[in-house]
């Protein structure tokens, strides 16, 4: 077993190559990068020219065009500039933001704490929901609860959750100004005795966590019914109960622990959700997360950051496959992986 | 390019020995009529969004084209500006000029008062400063470096407080303080080598300005005080401008919700050119109570050059007849009347709003659907498909708009819709800004939908002369190569009697408005917003060139009545007792 | 699918469901007019009689208004043709459909400014879009695309999958390596990501997006698909088959695929939800199909940026969630028709 876990950690090496080698080759491919950002910029209106220069009717020289190159690291072979890449990934190394000019890994860890926050709060509240409403639907399956309950979650998973958030937005805080506009905290933050920040955090949270958390009952919620609605007509359960148990004992001793499988082999998936975030979500309640970074990255052409990023969710995700499985390999002691693949 | 720089700057020191020319003229103007409001009170807090948070606080350099450069620049003086609403020179850190024979060099007094914000005096070295550094390759800036070795050619210092400034091209005296005007770069403050992009990245740059910023906090907001013993304070054309102590500009990413901060009284001022802003949100109960208060302003500015450029490299736009009838096929008076609202104007010709440069008589194409059909009769598209759409020996008269702005869309599907009934398809595409200029670029467009930034006159070079035609990387983005248009462009940009090149402008425009391969859209006359009523603005609001009524640091004229502010943040969740205010400003109507 | 008794067993089963089973009715009533949409919402008429000769126009080439005795040689306008009928009365005849519009016209109402609130006088039952659009004639068009969009997207990520997957299973050894280290990287990419990088650059066609959404999306089929091709084949009719010569094409499509296909079927629904939602999205963001197809994305847009057009976002907002609970609730029914696992033995 544990033999088996080793070579899936081996087998992180080459996947991670063959991911970042294609996103690489591509951020090289396609037009719109920062040389042609500049470029539009320098010349376009729309944007107000500065009062006293007039760039209109210039034209860059090779050399200068060049020195660009250079300057964005597109001047290399896309392969050689891929190993120099690699070569300080490496070594920790993630490169600078060619947008702002600092660390892509400091770039990164700003703002990780708030992803980080609101990631772990929805997954453990999308837990802490999803799972008793599972069972319970299980139980009352096909009842009226089960289809109101149905109606409801599927409603919100139909509804996208930044359209949910700009109507609790338009709603919640700016109509009935219960809760604030947007933001991660208020301003004067730091002044703040620790309940004062307590509740001004939570105060912040409120809407973006609904937002959040709308759209990810469903899953949820359908791979626990289901999974205990599996369990309840296995063999083990109707021998439980023709032993005596009662039915709500045949299913809290038996059904219960095997149905929770499917939620456990979601669970390292989860990690990588937990980073990334929704940018949508993240840019109508002004968070400054990773979701949001990533894709004002990517409309910037900020590729460092955009590398960046994707080397830690992709080694997160990976990693996260092989949790899952530890996970399901400690909720069932029955399974051995490895063995019969 | 380092050493060039190097060489430029022995050079300069060398010509330092030089004297004064005698015999200048000196002028300066101390008498140009105020726009500032004597009423205005100084203190408040002022807060305004911008939409992303700035990659960087450089003003030169990667990424620091962004909008809030705008912000930074606005506290950055010149050695003269332009009156804002009789266009005269003004002084500014030059207290008098003069001008030189050669019609290239302007000399400059420069004011001995002047500070930077940490106190240090701002001298003529500081201009020469401003040469080195905007050659320098270190700060990555091409279009700079070009610029101040191409156009601008030499800066002269004869003292610590006289200099002059010389650029290539023999110009108008007002053009020659637009195009060879100079701002000091603080020589204390930087040190030019090759990390200078990194290191200067987030340090707040020394300026001369009323504002400078005091907080950035990272991704929220950045914060601007202002100066308490600023050294123009007195200076007469600063008096009762720039009354808000603080500046603050948080960063709100939608501007829906940042239009909700609005109305939750967090933002103080809104500007509201778009059509559903302005007659759909702005409304309601704030509005009827007169809490927020509503302005238009006409104001007097060249127009951006919008519109549809064809490009005649195409075969089937090649057809002058297939270009006039598509100018004859585009609705735009019916998408004005519909989906701008009648907020927008039909921009008439290619320079509009140039003053005196523009033609007075130029008309754009009329929506005129018989007319079209008779044009692509004549050009040989005359068998209309099972769709209605013309054929030309087999094949459909399909033309691609391609467009970098998706709130266009709304715009396009309206003037698709009638276009189809001449029998003309069009295919809208939409691409990212960036790729959408560099497929321009590459000439591989057929016909782009786009605006150039405005200039201070018109500029037929780079979009009409055959030099650059044909190839990539240029502003002639029709491929206009015409041997006429050629010989009145020369004409036009050697000329120096103000006359002459006023006539070959107009006869310029008359001249691309036949050859059709620009079709003009539309422009906006004014500027207009709303406001929390503690914001107060002078009698007339704003300035004939002003494209913002409520600009903190460019105009400065807005003040804070801060009694009222308290009180109607209390009063706001009830009805007001007053009436809706919105007001209208013809003082800069075009007629 | 040959009809076994067991396949009908999991038809009664399925429609013993009641909810998936009335779901699954609806859902076909509404593709079913969606796909005769032409006939019921549009500009052109459905029947026309002019000086005695009969015209049909839904379908066809456009018939110019010269036809029609009109001064132009474009489509014919047949609302005002039927409203010139309607006043002279001169034995002419038109019928028009339910909804008089086109998802592509822009109706605009004199001295008012688009979008319109809905108005059955104007016969705009939801209203219109910013620029005058009928907005039940751009969702019902809407749907249309987005279902056909799903389908097609369906079946070349099932093609790859079910194919690639039943490899894997069959073969196993370094191609099942291999290939499931590609997946693995497929899977990793931000499919979303690049797809947006890439229609922000050239802007895609229905087929040209449908492609590239599948390039991202056949690897969940996949797994499932090995997993089962690896457990039939060490079953004794494969060995067998085997053993009576047959090829190995033979055995997976012969044997092993009606086999699995059970399992894939209970995917289905849920993947032509993803496939619409995909499509929404994208749309949303302005990465979709170009303008001015007719989709819900842009809609849904066009409410969020404008929430006091409460009519936009109700619009788009119902319709998709409508949808998207119908496809739902027949995919959990299907679920449970073809798993007789799921039921439990209380019932």
């Amino acid at each position: 077993m544990s033999a088996y876990f080793l070579r899936r950690l081996l087998l992180i090496i080459p996947t991670f190559i063959g991911i970042t080698v294609l996103v690489f080759t591509l951020t090289r491919l396609v037009p719109g990068g920062p040389i042609e950002r500049m470029l539009a910029e320098a010349q376009l209106g729309g944007q107000k020219a500065s009062a006293h220069q007039q760039f209109g009717s210039q034209a860059l020289s090779e050399d200068q065009l060049q020195q660009l190159k250079e300057y964005y690291g597109f001047d290399k072979p896309i392969l050689q500039s891929y190993f120099e890449w690699l070569s300080k990934v490496v070594q920790l190394d993630l490169g600078e933001s060619t947008r702002y000019g600092e660390p892509v890994w400091d770039t990164i860890t700003q703002r990780l704490p708030i992803s980080i926050y609101y990631g772990v709060i929805t997954m453990v509240l999308t837990y802490l929901i999803c799972i008793p409403l599972g069972i319970l639907k299980a139980i009352k399956n096909r009842t009226p609860i089960d289809n109101l309950t149905s109606l409801i979650v599927f409603i919100g998973h139909a509804v996208p959750g930044y359209v949910i958030g700009i109507a609790c937005i338009a709603f919640f805080a700016a109509h009935l100004e219960w809760f604030p506009l947007g933001g991660f905290v208020s301003d004067g933050f730091e002044d703040l005795s620790l309940t004062e920040k307590a509740l001004d955090l939570l105060n912040h949270s409120v809407l973006p966590l609904l937002a959040y958390m709308a759209g990810s009952f469903a899953v949820m919620t359908f791979m626990m019914k289901n999974a205990l609605l599996e369990n309840m007509a296995a063999d083990y359960v109707r021998t439980a109960s023709a032993k005596g148990m009662t039915f709500r004992q045949a299913i809290y001793h038996h059904a219960l622990r095997n149905s929770l499988i499917p939620i456990a082999t979601h669970f390292g998936q989860n990690i990588s959700i937990i980073l990334t975030g929704s940018f949508l979500i993240e840019k109508i309640f002004n968070i400054d997360g990773i979701g949001l970074l990533g894709f004002e990255a990517l409309m910037e052409r900020d590729y460092p950051v955009v590398m960046g990023i994707l080397v830690i969710s992709s080694l997160l995700f990976l990693l996260g496959n092989i949790l899952s499985d530890l996970c399901v390999a400690w909720v069932d002691p029955r399974i051995r992986f490895g063995e019969q693949r | 390019m380092r050493y060039i720089g190097l060489l430029l700057l022995v050079i300069s020191s060398l010509v330092n020995a030089a004297a004064l020319p005698k015999n200048l003229k000196w002028e300066s103007n101390n008498s140009a009529p105020l726009w500032a409001s004597p009423a205005a009170e100084k203190g408040g807090t002022f807060t305004d969004f911008i939409l992303s948070f700035p990659p960087t606080l450089r003003v030169v350099g990667p990424d620091s084209n962004s909008s809030f450069r705008g912000f930074i620049n606005a506290n950055q003086l010149s050695l003269t500006s332009f009156h804002p609403n009789t266009l005269e020179i003004l002084p500014e850190l030059a207290t008098e000029w003069a001008y030189g024979k050669d019609n290239k060099t302007v000399y400059y007094h420069l004011d001995k008062n002047a500070r930077w914000s940490d106190g240090v005096p701002v001298t003529a070295d500081d201009y020469l400063f401003t040469m080195t550094f905007m050659r320098s390759k270190f700060i990555n800036a091409p279009w700079y470096n070009n610029y101040y070795t191409e156009q601008i050619v030499n800066v002269t210092k004869y003292d610590d407080y006289t200099i002059s400034v010389t650029g290539a091209v023999a110009r108008p005296k007002e053009e020659l303080h637009y195009y060879y005007g100079l701002q000091p770069t603080p020589k204390h403050f930087h040190t030019l080598d090759d990390n200078w992009v990194k290191n200067y990245n987030w340090k707040i740059e020394p300026n001369t300005g009323p504002y400078q910023i005091t907080d950035v906090k990272n991704g929220k907001e950045i914060i601007f005080e202002r100066k308490e013993n600023w050294w123009a304070k007195d200076n007469r054309y600063f008096k009762n401008r720039f009354n808000v102590d603080r500046v603050v500009i948080k960063v709100i990413r939608d501007m829906n919700i940042a239009y909700k901060y609005f109305e939750k009284g967090e933002i103080d001022t809104f500007n509201m050119l778009q059509p559903d802003l302005w007659h759909d949100k702005a409304k309601g109960r704030l509005y009827d109570s007169g809490y927020i208060e509503k302005f238009v302003f006409y104001n007097d500015a060249p127009r951006s050059s919008s519109g549809f450029f064809l490009n005649m490299n195409d075969p089937t736009l090649a057809d002058q007849n297939v270009r006039s009838a598509l100018a004859y096929a585009l609705n735009f008076d019916k998408v004005t009347q519909t989906v701008l609202r009648n907020d927008y104007e039909r921009l008439e010709q290619f320079h509009s709003g140039y003053g005196e440069y523009s033609n007075p008589d130029i008309k754009p194409k009329p929506f005129d659907l018989n007319l079209a059909n008779q044009l692509l009769d004549t050009a040989g598209w005359t068998t209309r498909n099972g769709e209605g759409i013309r054929e030309k020996n087999g094949k459909p008269l399909t033309l691609t708009i391609t467009y970098g702005n998706k709130e266009h869309t709304d715009r396009l599907v309206v003037l698709r819709q009638d276009a189809r009934k001449a029998g003309i398809d069009i295919e809208l595409q939409l691409l990212d800004p960036s790729a959408q200029y560099k497929t321009i670029m590459q000439k591989q467009h057929q016909i782009a939908m786009l605006g150039w930034s405005t200039g201070f006159r018109p500029d037929y070079w780079q979009h009409f002369h055959s030099a650059n035609a044909h190839k990539p990387q240029t502003n002639n983005v029709t491929n206009t190569d015409d041997k006429e248009m050629d010989k009145m462009i020369s004409d036009y940009d050697t000329e120096t009697s103000r006359e002459k090149r006023i006539a070959l402008a107009h006869q310029l425009e008359q001249k691309i408005m036949v050859m059709g391969a620009f079709i003009p859209s539309w422009k906006t006359t004014y500027t207009r917003g709303a406001h929390w009523r503690w914001i107060h603005l002078p009698d007339v609001p704003g300035t004939k060139t002003g494209d913002s009524l409520y600009s903190v640091f460019g105009d400065g004229l807005l003040w804070i009545d801060k009694k009222d502010k308290i009180d109607t943040m209390a009063a706001r969740k009830n009805q007001g007792s007053k009436n809706p205010v919105t007001k209208v400003f013809e003082q800069y109507k075009v007629k | 699918m040959i009809i076994n008794p067991e396949t009908r067993k999991r038809w009664q089963r399925f429609k013993s469901l009641r909810r998936g089973y009335f779901s699954l009715l609806l859902m076909g009533a509404m593709i079913f007019a969606s796909l005769f949409a032409e006939l019921w919402i549009n500009n052109r008429a459905l029947l026309v009689v002019h000086q005695g000769h009969i015209y049909l126009p839904t379908y066809g080439d456009f018939l110019p208004g010269t036809t029609f005795g009109e001064n132009y040689d474009w489509e014919t306008n047949y609302r005002a043709l039927a409203e010139k009928i309607k006043i002279e009365k001169n034995g002419d005849f038109i019928l028009m459909p339910l909804i008089p519009y086109n998802p592509f016209e822009n109706d605009f109402i004199e001295g008012e400014y688009p979008p319109y609130a809905p108005s059955a006088h104007n016969k705009h039952y939801l209203g219109t879009d910013t620029s005058g659009r009928d907005i039940l004639a751009r969702l019902v068009y809407g749907f249309r695309i987005a279902i056909l969009f799903s389908l097609f997207l369906l079946a070349i990520s099932y093609t790859a999958g079910i194919s690639i997957g039943a490899l894997m299973g069959y073969f196993g050894g370094k191609f099942d390596l291999i290939t499931q280290r590609i997946i693995e990287i497929l899977s990793n990419i931000p499919g979303l990501y690049v797809i947006m990088i890439i229609a922000s650059i050239v802007t895609p066609s229905f087929w040209s997006l449908a492609l590239l959404l599948a390039a991202f999306s056949w690897m969940g089929l996949t797994w499932y698909m090995r997993t089962e091709t690896y457990r039939e084949v060490n079953r004794e009719y494969v060995t067998a088959a085997h053993s009576l010569g047959a090829s190995h094409l033979r055995i997976i499509t012969h044997h092993i695929l009606p086999n699995t296909i059970a399992i894939l079927i209970t995917f289905f629904p849920f993947s032509v939800a993803a496939g619409i939602t995909a499509l929404t999205s994208l749309d949303y963001l302005g990465f979709g199909l170009p303008a001015p197809t007719p989709s819900w994305g842009e809609l849904l847009q066009q409410g969020t940026d404008n929430l006091e057009y409460q009519w936009i976002t109700a619009s788009a907002v119902t319709a998709l969630s409508l949808v998207l609970i119908l496809v739902n609730f027949i995919g959990e029914a299907v679920r449970e028709a073809f798993d007789p696992k799921t039921h439990t033995f209380y019932e």
